[in-house]
Order: C-alpha cells, then sequence, then structure tokens
C-alpha cells in the first residue's frame, strides 16, 4: 500500500472536482428529493415545473407529514418491529459466526474444514431456490405470522461473516490462549475473556451490515408476516402505496423515518461498514 | 467409534459450531436437496405431488412467457453489468488521486448501497413519473421535448430498473476497485509520466492490466448481482407493464408465492442457478486470456 501520486495542476484539479462534484449530485439526489417531497403539502406534488421548495416546513405544521405516517398510520409501530426484528437478528448472527470462527481457527474437530467448505459453497447457492423449501419448513414448524422466521436465519447463518471472523481469530496469536490454558481456563472462558475482546472491530462490522441486511429485507416479511400491525418498516410502506398510491408526501416522510437509522448507522460506524464490505461482505 | 475420551476432547469444538452447523443443514443442505427434488414435481402448496420428471423444465424453455423472462433477464444483464462496472472504475479511478476530500466523495458514492431499497426505489418511482417527475423535468430542460414514459412504457421500465440498481450498486463496485487501485506500486505511473505516456495510455497500459485481478471479482459478483433483482422491481415497476420488466428472480417469486406452483418455481430457480454457475465457469475459462498475474 502506498499513497496515490497526487494531482498536481489546476486544470486537472478543476476537472476532477467537476467530474465528482457532478456524480455527487447523481448520488444525493434522489435523498434530497425524498426529504424535501416530505415537507410538501399534496398540492406541492403536481406543481409544474416541480419545486423544490418544502412548503409545509414553513407552515405551522412543520412536521406534519411525520406525525401523520408516524402515529395513524402506524409507522412508529413498524419501525419498532424493524428495530426488533434487525437487532435479535443481527445479535445472533454476530454470535452464531463468532463461536463458529473461532472453532474454525482455533480448535480441534476431526472435519471441520469440510464443513467449513460446505458453508462458503452453500453461500453461492441463490436465495431463489433455497427460500421456497425455507418456507415449506416455517410453515411446517407453524411459524408463519411470527417474527421467527426473519430472526432465525439470520441467527444460524452467516458465510461472511464466519470467514471473516476464522482468519481474524487466525491472525491473532495462539500463545495468549496457551497461557490461559496452562493457568487452567476452560476452553470457553478463554474465547469470552481473551479472543472474543480483541476480535471487537471484526464483530461490530458483522452486526452493522447484518442488521443492515436485515432492517433492509423485503421477502422474508413479505412471506411470512400476515397481521399488519406485525409489519416492518419496507412492507409497511409497500402496502402504504397500494393504499395511497397519490400520496407522495406521506409516503416520502414514511421513506426518510425507514432510511434514516441506516444513514445514521452509516455516518456513525462509516470506518467498520467500509471495512467489513470491502472486505468481501455482499448484501443480501 | 468415538471414545469417551475423544467425546471430552472434541466436546467444546462440537458445542461451538452447533449453531453454524444447524443452521447450514435446516437453511443451506436441506433446502438445497428439497427444492432440486421439487423441480421434478408439480405440486401447487395444497394438492398432492406429483412426479413429472423433467416436464417443468421442458416447459420453461417452451412457454413464450418464460422465454420473454429469460430474454428480459439477459437484457437486463447486458444494460447491468457493464454499465456498474464502467461507472464503479470511472468512480474508483477519480478517488484515487490523492484529494483531500477523497474520503467525503467516497462516503457520498457508498451511500446508496446501504440505504433503505424499499425507501429509495419508491423515491425513484416518484422521479421517473411521465408528467411531473424530476427526471423528466429535467430531460425536458435539457431539449428532449418527449422523454420517456419510464414506468409506464413496456420499452423504458426495465432500463428504468437497471439505472436504480447501477445507482445503488456502484458505490459497493468502486470500494473493491478502490482497494485493487491501492495496491498499485505509484512509481510504475510515475516511470510512465516520465517516458510521456498521456493519462488514457497510462490508464490503458498500467491501470487495467494491474487492475484485471480486481475486474476480474467484480464482473463475477456483477453478472450474479445481475440474476437476483427482486426488491428494485418489486418497488418500482412490479414487473410491469405487461411483464416487461418481469426477469426471472421476480418470476420465481411470482410462481412460488403467488400462484404457489412450488414445482415450476424450484425448475426456474434451479435454471438460474445452473446458469449463473455456467457463465461463471466460462468466465473462469477465459480468465488466463486477459487478467494479469
Amino acid at each position: 500500500m502506498s499513497k496515490p501520486h497526487k494531482a498536481s495542476n489546476l486544470s486537472t484539479l478543476t476537472m476532477l472536482y467537476l467530474a465528482l462534484g457532478a456524480y455527487g449530485v447523481v448520488t444525493l439526489m434522489p435523498f434530497f428529493w425524498m426529504l424535501i417531497t416530505s415537507f410538501k403539502i399534496p398540492a406541492d406534488i403536481f406543481r409544474l415545473p416541480p419545486t423544490f421548495y418544502p412548503s409545509k416546513l414553513f407552515s405551522d405544521d412543520p412536521f406534519g407529514n411525520y406525525s401523520e405516517v408516524l402515529g395513524n398510520r402506524n409507522f412508529f409501530g413498524y419501525f419498532l418491529n424493524s428495530l426488533f426484528v434487525s437487532t435479535l437478528a443481527a445479535t445472533g448472527q454476530v454470535i452464531t459466526c463468532a463461536l463458529a470462527g473461532y472453532a474454525f481457527a482455533r480448535m480441534e474437530l476431526p472435519g471441520k474444514n469440510v464443513i467449513f467448505a460446505a458453508i462458503l459453497a452453500t453461500a453461492f447457492v441463490p436465495t431463489e431456490v433455497t427460500i421456497i423449501p425455507e418456507f415449506l419448513i416455517m410453515r411446517g414448524l407453524g411459524w408463519i405470522d411470527t417474527y421467527l422466521p426473519l430472526i432465525v436465519p439470520s441467527f444460524l447463518v452467516g458465510s461472511f461473516g464466519t470467514f471473516m471472523l476464522r482468519e481474524y481469530f487466525a491472525s491473532l496469536p495462539a500463545d495468549y490462549g496457551e497461557a490461559a490454558r496452562v493457568d487452567g481456563a476452560r476452553p470457553f472462558r478463554i474465547f469470552l475473556t481473551i479472543y472474543l475482546p480483541l476480535a471487537r472491530p471484526a464483530l461490530v462490522s458483522i452486526f452493522v451490515i447484518a442488521f443492515i441486511n436485515n432492517w433492509d429485507e423485503l421477502l422474508r416479511p413479505l412471506l411470512y408476516l400476515n397481521t399488519p400491525s406485525m409489519h416492518t418498516v419496507p412492507i409497511g410502506l409497500m402496502s402504504f402505496v397500494s393504499e395511497f398510491e397519490a400520496d407522495w408526501t406521506l409516503l416520502m416522510a414514511g421513506s426518510v423515518i425507514s432510511t434514516l437509522p441506516l444513514v445514521l448507522i452509516y455516518v456513525l460506524c462509516q470506518r467498520y461498514v467500509l471495512q467489513g464490505f470491502a472486505g468481501g461482505g455482499v448484501k443480501g | 467409534m468415538v471414545s469417551a475420551r475423544d467425546l471430552r476432547r472434541y466436546a467444546p469444538a462440537m458445542l461451538f459450531l452447533l449453531p453454524a452447523v444447524a443452521g447450514l443443514l435446516l437453511f443451506r443442505i436441506i433446502p438445497i436437496i428439497w427444492a432440486f427434488a421439487l423441480s421434478f414435481a408439480e405440486w401447487r402448496i395444497f394438492d398432492q405431488v406429483k412426479w413429472v420428471g423433467l416436464s417443468n423444465y421442458a416447459h420453461i424453455l417452451s412457454s413464450p412467457v418464460s422465454l420473454q423472462v429469460l430474454g428480459n433477464t439477459a437484457y437486463y444483464t447486458a444494460i447491468y453489468v457493464p454499465g456498474v462496472i464502467a461507472l464503479s472504475l470511472a468512480l474508483a479511478v477519480l478517488l484515487n488521486n490523492g484529494l483531500r476530500s477523497s474520503a467525503f466523495f467516497r462516503g457520498a458514492f457508498f451511500l446508496p448501497y446501504i440505504t433503505s431499497t424499499v425507501a429509495i426505489t419508491l423515491t425513484w418511482r416518484w422521479i421517473f413519473s411521465t408528467r411531473f417527475g424530476l427526471l423528466n423535468h429535467l430531460l425536458e430542460t435539457i431539449g428532449w421535448t418527449d422523454p420517456p414514459a419510464w414506468l409506464a412504457d413496456p420499452a423504458w421500465a426495465l432500463p428504468a430498473v437497471a439505472i436504480v440498481a447501477i445507482w445503488k450498486d456502484a458505490g459497493f463496485f468502486m470500494l473493491l476497485l478502490l482497494a485493487g487501485l491501492q495496491t498499485i506500486d505509484p512509481t510504475v505511473y510515475e516511470a510512465a509520466r516520465i517516458d510521456g505516456a498521456r493519462p488514457w495510455r497510462r490508464f490503458h497500459t498500467i491501470t487495467l492490466p494491474l487492475l484485471s485481478r480486481s475486474l476480474f471479482f467484480v464482473l463475477i459478483l456483477a453478472l450474479v448481482r445481475s440474476t437476483q433483482t427482486f426488491e428494485i422491481t418489486y418497488a418500482l415497476t412490479n414487473g410491469g407493464p405487461n411483464r416487461a420488466s418481469t426477469t426471472l428472480s421476480f418470476y420465481i417469486y411470482q410462481n412460488a408465492f403467488v400462484q404457489f406452483d412450488m414445482g415450476y418455481a424450484s425448475a426456474l430457480a434451479y435454471l438460474l442457478c445452473f446458469v449463473t454457475g455456467l457463465v461463471t465457469l466460462i468466465n473462469f475459462y477465459f480468465r488466463r486470456r486477459w487478467v494479469y498475474e
């Protein structure tokens, strides 16, 4: 790794900034438009040319769309449901991946490499294949219309996280554990008190990525949740579309609410998010 | 047989692996086998299972609807893969110039990838609106007097899905390519500069070959991803108008969970898996032709 050559001459720099700025606008404009629209009144929506003026924001009820969406349209409930499901699903994935990654890197078991290879190989089979039997399994277990089908698969399956943590634990010195073992510490204690704290950056990356993926999940809630009050934010938004197709102001307020936590996590934990994804963490 | 001593020795590892192995069996291996078996059956969820051999597969290859869907998928791939690779490569090269503000732009370009797919896709749906949308207003301003109806036009609905997907994923591939670019030794560029190589030539003869391993990885990932478009289609066009933007992944969903035709959907899913695998293998075969080791 080394520093790339610095662009120095003025016309090159201008060109660079123009190009970066132009794509910056393309990237951020939809977010900006979502935000602006959530502060409009319905009459602004069908104005030509489209207006950037958020008229509701300067009325006597600036957050009216938000209170409508959160209160009367039950978005506060959807939000809490999503928070509950995503937190449990991501926490579970961290636990499963940490235990498995540690076992693969540091413990002995005949055939463990076969299991590891199976975990990696099956990760390449598309969801389209596994989702149909998964649905049948959930139906057989009587888990339809509960949160279990949204939590348990994410809890128990984390190929990328297992891979990442196996590498991580293998890169830590074995001596620490040896010393503790000689002093009579049990394997679980060694894992919990010595190695797990050292793996914190990797654990945070895995948690954050799993949280984002679960927050964003559309297919599983669509298949498994029937009761409207149990909806998560993405299907809450979708049912909103079919009911109030034209009311884009409310729809965009709902969209802002569902986007905000992810943007917040991204801004606060950007390092972990980027490292996790650059390390090969694939979304979805 | 396993002795008591062995059991004591391996018990900790077995306990540690218990959740992961349970997940592997229950949500990977059993479903993979089960779906394969189902692909040879005719089964609507409340009926009896009827074994029909290869007839699901034969039906896929003879039904005009599924052929249209396969065609749509190929068309989508043909837009998405070159589009997302060209864009992410351009962004990565732009960011790799040692500018102080690179971190800010990198952060901004990656944002669409981690954002809520349904929310941002609905925003795009509004941007694509024929009469009141931001995009067509912009196009009219720059002189396109009769811009497309986008989501309402069968010819433009699928490209619209691809545009949103490219916009959303470019930041992710950019990140992978940026990591590749940063492994290139800057003295190579320095030497080329001294020899008088112009920027385009430096890009062509240094960046591309030295980045080819990352590009290969990106190509494979982009190809796989292009066959698995569900969320954006669902929220943007719902496969329409008139099935014009229905790609394989979405069609599998419709067959399995709208028609509950589990056998046919499983066959479609295995076809998707098979084609993706084949394309990946072909790419690995041609790898040494252009990937510089």
